[in-house]
């Protein structure tokens, strides 16, 4: 008689799978390994394509997909190679410099671009003063756009001339939105943009200039991706590669912590999913050691045994993927159709990738949680067809756990946790689990002798929990981690919302105001408080250089292109404060005392970048003359919230006789636009930035950023409970069996009942304390060094072992309840 | 070349105890016929399953040796006496052994299937009708009653074709009547396909109708008969 091949023995494993589908055991692997697959899918198609979608409208803000800034043309074998990608390609020129007419000056911000200008978003510019704007278009040869406070400062009308440099412009059109605006918030010059083919002709620009040249690009993620990687390399000290993150703090800072709750969030359900993948393989092998021992008995080897069950597994795991990556496609189409008017029409499809990689992460799980009961499973003795109590060796559990820690340690990675991230959360959970653990069993074995002259219910009811402590100890692990991975995706919820919420508030400020001039500043605040009495104070701001560090040459021994080296390269904003402006922490020195000398606060980021510490004495150039200062403070500076915010902020009088103007933020309904109107002809000087357009962006996103994470929450409390019914389904075989033999020795429903009640209530309730113990734990570790969060205690959390006492409590009873409506017989014949 | 199919030469087995080593199975040797069939019996405890254990291949024996169809299986590692077991040995059990998610007709095909036959279907479908149970082919084990159970088992054994069946208590968990029933039907198979039959029994009635007969008594053999 010939060998079965491997291949006639896949065969034979996937059509006895197909045979077998009607199994409970199956049944409850499938699911695990669907719902696994469903809702890291739903979870991936669901983030990638919001996120594509925020990301497309985030993009307006930079003009582009991704941008080569330096301050030397791009080399042409730079552009060439994003041309070679298939990116569509702009140009744009930067810099300062005099407009002039017959009779003024007014130093400007020139921007030339050429006539793919943007890439993404709108260029919007009007006729005349008062007409509606329009979108589209750029300069002409010979023509600039002005904002209208440069017309205001040069008393000019359209259709005026003005000098750039060596060439004469036509002032054509009155600017009113720049897509790339954004990160420009706080420059205090009118924007002026020319056709870059004027820009020659101008010959402001010089070897020496400061000028900034940005290379935009456009195109799909792949090509982007490609060229930044192709293009990284050979970058030059004075170039960057800039994406929306990098351009714009409020919304990087928006969309960072979004996505990692997305991924930290898909986490939580692929952990849900492998537990109940483990529990439930742990079923299907022990349901399978009398047929694998009948199988080895009929003439298979060990290894045909392993490739009969593996194909068994495979089997069922790639058609629980395939389905779950299907079904998850589907439900986030349904989800995406549910929200429609909610989010654009033309969210972007998402690819093969969400799927893909949904169904990997479902193999995964099954692979590593499955794989230590299947080997279990193969080595089970032959002999056992006749000694039922011969049992397979176990597999070591160092393999055991190894495994299921490497599967995990993949999926988490590939969630883009960072590898350090991802090896400390694994370790510290490892060793959490572990202590836990111990402290389980310690509890159990007191409990065990606490119970000795109890009352039967619950002498039955835990001791069937100390009967067997390990496994106890395992499903209060499992059940721990269900409601830790629910209530942290919860928890976190609520904080991110809070937070944006509270970072863009209905009223944050819509209104820039700069160059308020010191005789104006009593009048202008007064006018300022009456049409917004919520307005930021006025803050003196005076431009200076940052020279010095104790002594030495600012720039010694700064990394290139680093923070601290570029802020030594322009001129800074600097202000001074008699007090901590409210948003401001200091995290080193203190805030000055009246009988302190001079001094300077620094922001935390530029001072790490300059390494600044405190008592470095820093020399700026302010106007000509030099001021020397020692720092006393470092503080963090909340960069989102719309107000003045500065870098350097100095002591009350530390500055002497500087030219000064000020500058402050407000707040007005956009139906009172007249008054900031009344303010600009009152004050015709000051400059008024309306920034609502940048907010109502910045809202828009947040909005289907919170929409996001509202349905993935859903998600994962969906997943987690059906986890947990499959996980008490998978414990449930012992106790049917024991409550059957009980009841056939004449035990009466009630005390099973009061039993089962007793042993769950205790199951749950320490799975709850678990639970909030670790979700505190995880929280005060992942607020701080992922979301960037402030973390505080959580008294709320205590409530879960009561909740978890009665979900696990009730669930059991409901899970159970066969063995007190079935007769005896055919539970004992069936278990 | 030799007619014995099954020779035990000195076979023993022990276990480690608590105190000191069990032995559970102590010197046994005999030789066995193609065809003939044998019944090992004595009480509970004897010793009766751990040697049909070893003799079937399930285990190894502590000291002696088994010769199994030519093969001396104690110089054969696990999946060695796993090829001997598919090519030459069935198996009936006392619990009958049934895989429950598979019916009465797919639990017949297994070994068909495992050893790659292409008519398992139309062979397990003419087996089962053998064995009086081809009005059941769809019916699921606990659908079926104890002696029907067996009568699947008796026709998944004898599905492969085997040169000898082993059977463990093959009546222990069915009354003297369905177990009469159930032995005629394994007697007669046994006849008309002209295998070996090893079974281990505390039934006398069904070690009688074995050509021969291996008493054990505390895992030693005390008595090798013969009846006609």
């Amino acid at each position: 008689m010939s060998r079965l091949s491997y291949q006639r023995l896949a065969k034979l494993s996937f059509s006895y799978t197909l045979r077998e589908a009607r199994a409970g055991e199956v049944k409850t692997l499938f699911f695990a390994v669907l719902i696994a697959v469903l809702v890291s899918t739903a979870i991936g198609y669901f983030g990638a394509r919001l996120n594509a979608s925020m990301e497309l409208r985030a993009t307006e803000f930079l003009g582009a997909d991704l941008v080569l800034r330096g301050s030397a043309p791009a080399q042409p074998a730079q552009i060439e190679l994003g041309r070679a990608q298939g990116l569509s390609h702009s140009s744009v020129v930067e810099f300062s410099s005099v407009v002039a007419t017959d009779e003024r000056i007014q130093l400007a911000a020139i921007k030339a671009v050429d006539n793919a200008y943007p890439l993404r978003g709108e260029l919007r510019s009007t006729a005349s003063l008062n007409g509606l704007d329009q979108a589209g278009g750029v300069p002409g040869p010979g023509e600039a756009w002005a904002e209208a406070r440069l017309l205001a400062a040069l008393a000019l009308e359209v259709g005026a001339e003005i000098e750039i440099g060596a060439q004469r412009f036509r002032l054509t059109r009155i600017l009113t939105e720049e897509p790339d605006r954004g990160r420009d918030l706080y420059s205090l010059n009118p924007h002026v943009i020319i056709n870059l083919m004027d820009l020659e002709s101008t010959a402001v620009v010089q070897p020496g200039s400061r000028v900034r040249y940005r290379d935009l690009w456009r195109g799909d993620a792949s090509s982007l991706n490609a060229y930044r990687a192709q293009a990284t390399p050979d970058l030059r000290a004075n170039q960057r590669l800039e994406d929306v993150r990098d351009g714009n703090r409020q919304l990087g800072g928006a969309l960072g912590r979004a996505e990692r709750y997305l991924n930290l969030a898909s986490l939580a359900a692929v952990l849900l999913a492998g537990i109940a993948t483990a529990l439930s393989a742990s079923r299907f092998a022990s349901r399978r050691l009398d047929n694998s021992a009948l199988l080895r008995c009929l003439g298979l080897s060990r290894r045909e045994t392993a490739l009969f069950y593996a194909a068994q597994l495979v089997t069922i795991g790639a058609l629980a993927s395939v389905l779950g990556a299907l079904l998850g496609w589907l439900g986030q189409h349904a989800l995406f159709a549910l929200l429609k008017g909610l989010v654009p029409n033309d969210v972007p499809s998402g690819g093969l990738l969400p799927a893909l990689t949904g169904m990997a992460t479902g193999l995964v799980a099954l692979i590593g949680f499955a794989l230590p009961p299947l080997v279990a499973l193969c080595r089970v003795p032959p002999l056992r067809v006749l000694r039922r109590d011969v049992l397979p060796t176990p597999p070591g559990l160092l393999f055991v756990y190894g495994v299921a820690l490497l599967a995990l340690g993949l999926i988490m990675w590939r969630l883009s946790l960072d590898i350090q991230l991802t090896v400390s959360l694994l370790g510290a959970g490892a060793l959490a689990a572990l202590s836990l653990g111990v402290v389980l069993l310690i509890a159990l074995r007191t409990l065990r002798k606490a119970l000795t002259n109890g009352p039967l219910a619950w002498r039955l009811g835990v001791g069937q929990l100390l009967r067997k402590p390990g496994l106890a100890i395992g499903q209060i692990l499992a059940f721990g981690l269900i409601f830790l991975a629910m209530a942290l995706v919860g928890l976190l919820r609520g904080e991110l919302l809070q937070t944006w919420q509270a970072q863009l508030p209905e009223n944050a400020p819509n209104h820039f105001v700069i160059n308020v001039m010191p005789h104006e500043r009593d009048a202008f605040t007064s006018e300022v408080h009456r049409l917004s009495p919520s307005a930021s104070p006025l803050y003196p701001v005076v431009a200076g250089r940052l020279t010095a560090i104790n002594g030495k040459p600012a720039r010694a021994n700064l990394e290139d292109d680093s923070q601290g080296e570029r802020a030594t390269r322009r001129d800074l904003n600097l202000t001074w404060s008699e007090t901590l402006p409210p948003d401001n922490q200091l995290v080193a020195g203190s805030w000055w005392s009246s009988d302190q000398g001079n001094g300077v606060s620094v922001e935390e980021n530029l001072a790490a970048s300059l390494r600044l510490e405190i008592g470095d004495r820093i020399t700026f150039d302010i106007g000509g003359a030099t001021y020397e200062v020692p720092v006393t403070s470092i503080r963090t500076v909340e960069w989102n919230n719309f107000q003045p915010n500065f870098f350097m902020i100095f002591k009350p009088g530390t500055l002497q006789d500087v030219p000064v103007t000020y500058m402050t933020s407000f707040y007005l309904p956009s139906s009172d636009e007249s008054g900031a109107l009344a303010l600009v002809k009152q004050f015709p000087t000051v400059s008024i930035l309306p920034v609502e357009a940048l907010l109502d962006q910045l809202r828009e996103i947040l909005a289907q950023v919170t929409l996001a994470i509202e349905f993935v929450l859903l998600f994962v409390l969906a997943a987690g409970l059906s986890v947990l019914f499959a996980a008490l389904q998978a414990t449930i075989d012992e106790r049917l069996h024991q409550d059957a033999l009980l009841r056939a020795l004449g035990a009466r429903k009630q005390l099973l009942i009061t039993a089962r009640r007793s042993e769950f209530l205790v199951v749950g309730a320490i799975s709850g304390l678990l639970a909030a113990l670790g979700c505190e734990l995880a929280t005060y570790f992942l607020y701080r060094h992922t979301f960037g969060l402030e973390w505080s205690p959580h008294p709320w959390l205590w409530l879960l072992p009561i909740v978890s006492a009665l979900i696990i409590g009730g669930a059991g009873l409901v899970g159970t309840r066969k063995a007190l409506t079935t007769s005896p017989l055919t539970v004992l014949r069936e278990t | 070349m030799s007619s014995s199919i099954l020779i035990a030469r000195n076979l023993s087995k022990v276990v480690p105890g608590t105190e000191s080593d069990l032995t559970i199975l102590d010197d046994v040797s005999f030789t066995l016929e193609k065809g003939a069939s044998l019944a090992i019996v004595g009480s509970s405890g004897s010793g009766k399953s751990t040697l049909l254990g070893l003799l079937a291949g399930l285990d190894i024996a502590t000291r002696g040796e088994v010769e199994l169809a030519g093969q001396n299986l104690g110089t054969l590692d696990e999946d060695g006496r796993a090829r001997v077991r598919a090519q030459h040995v069935g198996f009936v059990f006392q619990s009958f052994q049934l895989l429950e998610s598979l019916n009465a007709l797919e639990n017949v095909m297994l070994p068909l299937e495992l050893h790659g036959r292409d008519d398992a279907r139309a062979r397990a479908t003419e087996l089962l009708e053998r064995v009086g149970l081809g009005h059941r082919l769809k019916h699921y084990p606990r659908l079926l009653s104890g002696g029907e159970q067996q009568r699947v088992a008796i026709a998944r054994a004898f599905a492969a074709e085997p040169d000898i069946l082993f059977a463990d208590e093959p009546t222990g968990n069915l009354d003297t009547q369905t177990g009469q029933h159930v032995t005629d039907l394994l007697f007669a198979m046994n006849l008309e396909r002209g295998t070996t039959l090893v079974l281990v029994t505390h039934d006398g009635r069904l070690a009688a109708r074995c050509k021969q007969s291996i008493q054990l008594e505390t895992g030693r053999m005390v008595e090798l008969g013969t009846h006609e």
